[in-house]
């Protein structure tokens, strides 16, 4: 299994049985390895006379991994296929929300940090800001749109 | 007999969950009110009884002033607790309450109305001998003079709705050409959040820091003080670790801070429990920021280092009985500490985090108590303020709530939405929130760029592997079908590479 990490990193993880027990290949690194669930989401993971508890939930290609008081998220990526990498240009919806302002208009010229438009969401405003200098090529929402994540707000050229 | 028959809670979160449980212990029962989004929220289950109120909007539902009251006539209840935030300092709703012939646990509208006002408060505070920031609170809201004002006071200078709190709205504006946006952006936010659109501005001091002093009145002209807090670390005006004692405070500036608190209070004939905010600057001085009409966020601090349940005093206060304390019975033991766990993302500019909550495990151990609002299952909507829970640690000394608190957060397990839990961890470990050496800029100054947590190590890659492998998922999508608390079961197809 690929295991895709938030920057670009990505690692190789197998599991096998052994007469021993399980044994995990990390990146082509053996380690033995025995872990019980102990509550719903909750592990224990066993590694000699190593005790360590941990967290993990999946949904599905993402998992969720709480280790020694850091969270994790990952993805999975299925063998052979990588996963597209949902790259954040600036120009998408970070979060879902509501247009509360759009603040360019098409043919503009925009300079880095410019301020395109602004989605509220939790009661916070956030601006959204042009990653490069460039011209609005569109606008692809108007005010009072609500957006989900990932959807394009803006194309920039 | 309790001194109410039932007590509706006006409110969502983990502030209507910590309302419900000190009504549980006073033996009375207690109506949730919840939005569509909040149907199956933690809140309506602390509850005895829970009733739908309205669509998600906050606007429709929490701010509904109709709804909550005829809910609350409806459900028996002969009192409401507005909790923090949505109608809590608001004026009319304590005046629809009381038509209602139900008792609204809080402060009189008038003291809500003239400390709602930060025009108008100001200029009382001025008048009671309470010290105020420079500022301009006048009535001509034009750009032409906000703008006029903000040169007289100089740059930066801080924008902030007349009405509100909370840090919604607040802006500050380090440059002559960018106030014209943030005046404009101010406005916006103060419209949608408090209905009113009319801006106070204030000379912004650096590097101060935040500190407020708790105080407690009831109706028969006793007032005391449970010391202060200070909220120093903020993001965007949002506070984030909040503690108490502040380690900025010598005893006498303690004795002056919280005299003027007490004088703030007694300026409005203030009844129930508030809090009286100030900013301290670098020589010491402090000035009157605003009077918060209600129950603080981190009202715990202060139930820590006093041992009182705020709560229940302002139940009592409520009913009509006396404060059942002086100020010499309000003994401070030791230092508290409360990190704000919210859904939003530190490596990401704080930008909110919602979704399902896949897992949580909650923080134990001596001297730890945490206030949670969601749990398995819960759906954090973007609907609603992203604070999630409140972890407070008490100890004997500073270093020793520090302590707890790393220790705490280490073992609080929130997994399905981003928290700034990494944040809050970066912040109890650097040397000048150690050295007590705290400012409002804290977080941009020290912290502002938070790197990538990156990848787990391998062993936790190799124990993951094995709970995924010890767990097998079953061929196809049962997703609908499986409950949120078993992680495994149906979440799809899938496999582990060559293991196969």
């Amino acid at each position: 299994m690929k295991l895709l990490c938030p920057g670009e990193d990505e690692h190789d993880v197998e599991v096998r049985e052994s007469a021993a027990g399980l044994i995990a290949i990390v990146d082509g690194e053996s380690l033995a390895v025995e872990v019980s669930e102990v509550a719903p989401g909750t592990f224990v993971a066993r590694s000699g006379e190593r005790r360590e508890t941990f967290h993990c939930v999946r949904k599905g290609d993402e998992i969720h991994l709480s280790w020694r008081g850091t969270a994790y998220r990952l993805e999975v990526g299925r063998s052979g296929s990588s996963l597209p990498r949902q790259a954040l240009r600036g120009l998408e919806a970070p979060m879902p929300g509501k247009v509360i302002a759009v603040k360019a208009s098409p043919g503009q010229t925009v300079a880095k940090g410019d301020e395109i438009l602004v989605v509220e969401a939790m009661k916070m405003e956030n601006a959204i800001r042009a990653p490069r200098d460039g011209t609005i090529k569109s606008i692809a929402v108007k005010l009072g749109d609500m957006v989900s994540p990932g959807v394009t707000l803006a194309e920039l050229e | 007999m309790p001194l109410f028959r039932k007590i509706l809670i006006a409110n969502r979160g983990e502030i209507a969950v910590r309302v419900a449980r000190t009504c549980r212990v006073m033996g009375i029962p207690t109506v949730a009110v919840y939005s569509e989004a909040d149907r199956e929220a933690l809140h309506t289950r602390e509850a005895d009884e829970a009733v739908p109120i309205g669509p998600a909007e906050a606007a429709r539902s929490y701010l509904n002033i109709n709804a909550l009251v005829s809910a609350a006539t409806k459900a028996g209840a002969d009192a409401i607790h507005p909790g923090y935030g949505f109608l809590s300092q608001s004026g009319d709703f304590v005046d629809a309450v009381s038509a209602a012939g139900l008792t609204f646990i809080g402060p009189p509208a008038e003291a809500h109305r003239r400390m709602g006002d930060k025009q108008g408060a100001r200029r009382l505070m001025a008048s009671a001998g309470v010290p105020i920031v420079p500022g301009y609170d006048g009535d001509d809201q034009s750009d032409a003079t906000l703008r006029a004002q903000a040169q007289r006071l100089g740059f930066p200078v801080m924008v902030k709705p007349s009405r509100g709190g909370g840090g919604k709205g607040m802006h500050v504006v380090g440059r002559p050409e960018d106030l014209g946006s943030a005046l404009a952006a101010s406005r916006r936010e103060a419209t949608a959040a408090f209905g009113h659109d009319a801006l106070v501005l204030e000379r912004f001091v650096e590097r101060a820091r935040h500190v407020e002093v708790q105080v407690l009145a009831d109706g028969h002209g006793r007032m005391v003080h449970l010391f202060e807090r200070e909220c120093s670390i903020q993001r965007r005006h949002q506070k984030v670790i909040e503690e108490t004692p502040s380690p900025a405070l010598t005893p006498e500036q303690r004795a002056r801070l919280c005299a003027a608190g007490l004088a703030a209070a007694r300026s409005v004939s203030y009844v129930n429990a508030g809090t009286v905010e100030f900013m301290l600057d670098r020589a010491g001085e402090f000035y009157f920021l605003e009077m918060n009409t209600r129950l603080q966020v981190e009202h715990p601090v202060t139930e820590a280092l006093t041992s009182l349940d705020i709560v229940r005093l302002q139940i009592e206060v409520a009913a009509g009985k006396p404060l059942p304390l002086g100020q010499q019975d309000v003994v401070a033991r030791g230092h508290a500490l409360e990190c704000r766990l919210y859904a939003e993302d530190p490596e990401r500019d704080d930008l909110p985090s919602p979704g399902t909550i896949l897992h949580l495990t909650p923080p134990e151990g001596p001297g730890v108590r945490f206030d949670c609002g969601v749990a398995a299952g819960s759906e954090v909507s973007v609907h609603y303020d992203p604070l999630l829970a409140k972890v407070v640690t008490w100890g004997r000394d500073r270093a020793e709530s520090i302590e707890r608190m790393r220790a705490a957060l280490d073992r609080t397990a929130v997994l399905g939405v981003v928290t700034n839990k990494a944040r809050l961890r970066a912040i109890l470990e650097h040397p000048a929130f150690l050295a007590g050496d705290l400012h409002t800029g804290f977080i941009e100054e020290h912290l502002g760029e938070l790197t990538s947590r990156g990848c787990p190590p391998a062993e936790a890659l190799a124990a993951l592997a094995a709970a995924l492998r010890r767990r097998r998922p079953v061929d196809g999508d049962g997703q609908a079908a499986a409950p949120a608390s078993d992680p495994w079961t149906g979440l799809g197809p899938w496999r582990i590479a060559g293991g196969a």
